[in-house]
C-alpha cells in the first residue's frame, strides 16, 4: 500500500455505534460497541457468521439505517445524521452498491439498469446510456446490452450489477455477499472484477461475506461476532494474483 | 431526475401491467364519460330554454317605468336618460313615448282603400334603434323626418275596404301549427306596407284633428321585450312624436314625460346589476330576467343533480386507482428500497407515483372526452333525425336548432384537469406510501 494512503484520513471512521433492535418487549443488541476506520482504497472485508451483526453493521456504514448511539462518518461527513434528501445526494456522489440478489430492476434493459444511478443524478440519455455501453463492455456484457435481467444469467446479471455499482464513480462501494448466489468460477472473475475496479479508480471497497476464501482478497479483514470486532487485521495473505485480472 | 426521464419512467411502468392499467383507465374514461354527457344534457336543457326565451323576445332589455307612487320626483326625462347611459353594462337607452289619443288611425292604398284603426304609434330614438337590437329585417330604420318603421305583422291589422264587412281583414292566425308549435302557411296580408310608400296617420283627440303622412322606410321583427309596437305598430322618431303632440295639445304646451325608457345592457349578466341600479334610482324596471332566473335556476339544480350522479361513477374509478397503486407499490417495494439506496430523491420517487395515478386520469379523461363528444353528436342527431343534413347542426348547433346535448370546450377542458386531479388524488396516499419504503428493503433477501 501507498504510504501517503496511509497517512491521509480514513474515509470511513465508525466512531462508537450501538444498535438495538426493539423485539417484542425485549431489546436485542445487534451491535455492541464498534469502532473502525478504513482508509481510502482499502478493500475491507467484515467477516462473520450469520447473526454475527455484520449485515447490521453494513446497514450503518452505509446509512440504510441509523445506530442508536455513535457516529459513522464518510469522507468527513456524518451520514447517519443526513436527511433523507441529503442522504439520496450523498450516495449519487460517493456510495455504490452490489447485492447480493443482484437487484436489478427487471423492466430496464442492461444498459438501462446501469445508467440507473446517473439518471437520478439528472445525466442526459445518451451521455449515461454511453458510460453504461462503455462499462458493460468493459466486464465482458457487450453481448447482452439491451437484454433484460431476466433474459442473462447470474454471473452476467451481477456484472450488469458490479458496472452499476462503479458507473457514478464512487468513493465507496459496498458489496453484500455479492457472490453468495454464484457458483465457484464465476465467484473468482466477480470478486477479480471488483478488485480491478477498485484499483483503477482507488475506490475504497467493504466487503460483507462469511466466507474466508473471499476474505482472502481484502486488504484489511474485520472478524465480527456477536456484534463484536474481535478481530481487524491486515490481510498478509493477499492474492496478488487478483489485481491480473 | 429529468422530467423526459420521470415521463421515460412513468409509462414503461404503466406499460408493465398493461390489463390492470387499462382496466383503471377504463374506469376512469366511463366516469368522466358520464360527467360530460350528463352536465352536456343539463347544458342543452339550457340553451333550449334560453332559445325559447329568446324567441319571445331580447333578453338584454330592461324597460324603465315611473314609480307608481312619489310622483312628480321620479319623472322619466332626458335628464334620466343621460344618467342611464353612464351605467356600466349599459349599450343603448332609448325614451319611448306613445301616442294616446281617442282614435289612431292608419291609413293607406288609392283612395283610403287600407285603413287601420287602434295602431298604437310610439316614438324612439331612432339613431339607437340598432344598437338597441331591433331587428330591422326590411329596409332601413328611419333617418329623416316622416320616415317610420313598422312592426312585422302590422300589415294584418288593415281592413280591406273594397270587401264586404267579415272579410275585409287576413288572420294571421288561421295557418296551420307545426310540431313545434309555430305557424305554417300563413297567408300573406293584402299588402307589402314597405312598397306602399305613402301612409297617413290620422288622429282625434278632445275635438282636435291632426293628419300626418308617413313614409314606411323599414320593417322590424317582432319583440315584446320591446313593445308590441314591434309586432303590429308604427315606430317613429321622437322629434316626429313631439310634433304630434304639440299639435294635439294646440297652445297648453305642457311637457308631456316619456312613458317608459329602454336600457339595452351589453349582456344577459348584465341585466341583473343594471336593473338593480335603476331600482335603487328609484325607479320601476322590468325585464325578461324575471322569467328567466327561475329557469335559469332550475335548469342549474337539475345540471348539478345530472353532474353529481355522473360524478359518483368518477369517484368509484377513483378508488380503483387507488387500488391499482397499491398493488404496484406493494409489487414494486424492493425495486423503491434499490432506487432508494440507489441515490433516487424521496420527491422523485413521490412525482413517479404521483404521475403515473395521474396520467392514468389524464388518458380516460381524454378518452372519455373524446368518447362523449361522439355520443353527444349521436343523441343529438338521434333527436334531430338521422339524415346528412342533421350531421352539422347536430355537432355545432344552429339558431333554430335546440340540441338535446351540448359539450362547450370549457366541459371537455374542465373535464379533462378533472380527471387528471382525480389521478393524482387518488396517487396521493399511494405515493405517500411508496416514499416511505426503506432503502433497507433492497438489502433484505427474498
Amino acid at each position: 500500500m501507498n504510504p501517503s494512503d496511509l497517512r491521509s484520513r480514513p474515509i470511513i471512521e465508525v466512531k462508537n455505534i450501538r444498535k438495538e433492535y426493539p423485539i417484542g418487549d425485549e431489546t436485542v443488541v445487534a451491535l455492541k460497541r464498534i469502532n473502525l476506520n478504513v482508509m481510502r482504497g482499502e478493500i475491507c472485508c467484515i467477516f462473520g457468521t450469520s447473526g454475527s451483526g455484520k449485515s447490521t453493521l453494513l446497514n450503518q456504514l452505509a446509512g440504510m439505517e441509523k445506530p442508536t448511539r455513535g457516529e459513522v462518518r464518510i469522507g468527513g461527513v456524518p451520514i447517519s445524521r443526513l436527511s433523507e434528501n441529503q442522504l439520496a445526494a450523498f450516495r449519487q456522489k460517493h456510495l455504490g452498491f452490489v447485492f447480493q440478489s443482484y437487484n436489478l430492476l427487471p423492466n430496464l434493459t442492461a444498459t438501462e439498469n446501469v445508467a440507473m444511478p446517473l439518471m437520478f443524478r439528472g445525466v442526459p440519455r445518451e451521455q449515461r446510456e454511453a458510460a453504461a455501453r462503455k462499462l458493460l463492455t468493459r466486464v465482458g456484457l457487450a453481448h447482452r446490452l439491451d437484454h433484460f435481467p431476466g433474459q442473462m444469467s447470474g454471473g452476467q446479471q451481477q456484472r450488469a450489477g458490479i458496472a452499476r455499482a462503479f458507473i457514478a464513480r464512487p468513493d465507496v462501494v459496498f458489496a453484500d455477499e455479492p457472490t453468495g448466489n454464484l457458483d465457484s468460477k464465476t465467484t473468482v472473475e466477480i470478486m477479480n472484477m471488483i478488485c480491478s475496479f477498485a484499483r483503477d479508480y482507488h475506490q475504497t471497497i467493504i466487503l460483507v461475506t462469511h466466507d474466508p476464501e473471499m476474505a482472502a482478497y481484502a486488504d484489511r479483514i474485520v472478524t465480527l461476532i456477536d456484534g463484536e470486532i474481535v478481530r481487524n487485521e491486515v490481510n498478509q495473505k493477499k492474492e496478488r494474483k487478483t489485481y491480473e485480472a | 431526475m429529468r422530467p423526459n426521464d420521470l415521463f421515460r419512467m412513468c409509462v414503461q411502468n404503466l406499460l408493465r401491467r398493461k390489463s390492470r392499467t387499462f382496466l383503471t383507465v377504463l374506469g376512469v374514461f366511463i366516469g368522466c364519460c358520464s360527467i360530460v354527457i350528463m352536465v352536456s344534457l343539463g347544458i342543452g336543457m339550457k340553451e333550449s330554454q334560453e332559445k325559447t326565451l329568446a324567441k319571445m323576445g331580447d333578453l338584454t332589455i330592461i324597460t324603465v317605468n315611473a314609480p307608481q307612487s312619489g310622483r312628480g320626483k321620479n319623472k322619466l326625462d332626458e335628464a334620466l336618460v343621460k344618467r342611464l347611459r353612464t351605467i356600466s353594462g349599459v349599450e343603448a337607452v332609448t325614451p319611448k313615448q306613445s301616442l294616446e289619443a281617442e282614435t289612431i288611425n292608419l291609413v293607406t292604398g288609392t283612395g283610403r282603400r287600407y285603413l287601420a284603426d287602434w295602431v298604437s304609434v310610439v316614438g324612439v330614438d331612432t339613431d339607437e334603434m340598432e344598437r338597441l337590437g331591433y331587428q330591422i329585417t326590411e329596409g332601413r330604420t328611419a333617418k329623416k323626418d316622416g320616415e317610420v318603421v313598422v312592426g312585422q305583422y302590422l300589415a294584418y291589422n288593415f281592413k280591406d275596404n273594397m270587401r264586404p264587412e267579415g272579410r275585409n281583414m287576413v288572420d294571421r292566425w288561421s295557418g296551420d301549427w307545426d310540431e313545434n308549435g309555430n305557424l305554417t302557411n300563413v297567408p300573406p296580408p293584402y299588402f307589402d306596407p314597405l312598397k306602399e310608400k305613402k301612409m297617413t296617420l290620422e288622429i282625434e283627440n278632445d275635438g282636435k284633428k291632426v293628419t300626418i303622412p308617413i313614409v314606411p322606410v323599414g320593417m322590424t321583427k317582432e319583440d315584446y321585450s320591446k313593445g308590441s309596437e314591434t309586432s303590429d305598430g308604427v315606430i317613429l322618431s321622437l322629434s316626429d312624436l313631439r310634433k304630434i303632440l304639440d299639435k294635439l295639445q294646440g297652445n297648453k304646451k305642457k311637457a308631456v314625460p316619456y312613458n317608459s325608457v329602454l336600457v339595452k345592457v351589453s349582456a344577459i349578466d348584465q341585466v341583473e346589476p343594471v336593473e338593480k341600479e335603476i331600482k335603487a334610482m328609484g325607479y320601476n324596471t322590468d325585464s325578461m330576467e324575471s322569467i328567466r332566473k327561475p329557469m335559469e335556476q332550475e335548469a342549474r339544480q337539475k345540471q348539478m343533480m345530472l353532474g353529481g350522479l355522473g360524478a359518483i361513477s368518477l369517484f368509484v374509478a377513483a378508488l380503483g386507482i387507488t387500488n391499482t397503486m397499491i398493488m404496484s407499490i406493494s409489487e414494486r417495494t424492493r425495486e423503491i428500497g434499490i432506487m432508494k439506496s440507489l441515490g433516487c430523491y424521496v420527491t422523485d420517487i413521490r412525482v413517479m407515483f404521483l404521475s403515473e395515478a395521474g396520467a392514468i386520469g389524464f388518458i380516460g379523461g381524454l378518452i372519455g372526452c373524446v368518447v362523449s363528444a361522439i355520443a353527444s353528436v349521436v343523441i343529438n342527431l338521434a333527436s334531430l333525425g338521422f339524415s346528412p343534413e342533421n350531421i352539422l347542426p347536430a355537432i355545432v348547433g344552429g339558431e333554430e336548432v335546440s340540441r338535446v346535448s351540448v359539450i362547450p370546450p370549457w366541459l371537455l377542458l374542465f373535464a379533462v384537469v378533472f380527471s387528471v386531479f382525480i389521478g393524482l388524488g387518488s396517487g396521493y396516499y399511494p405515493a405517500n406510501k411508496a416514499v416511505r419504503i426503506p432503502a433497507l428493503e433492497a438489502i433484505k433477501s427474498e
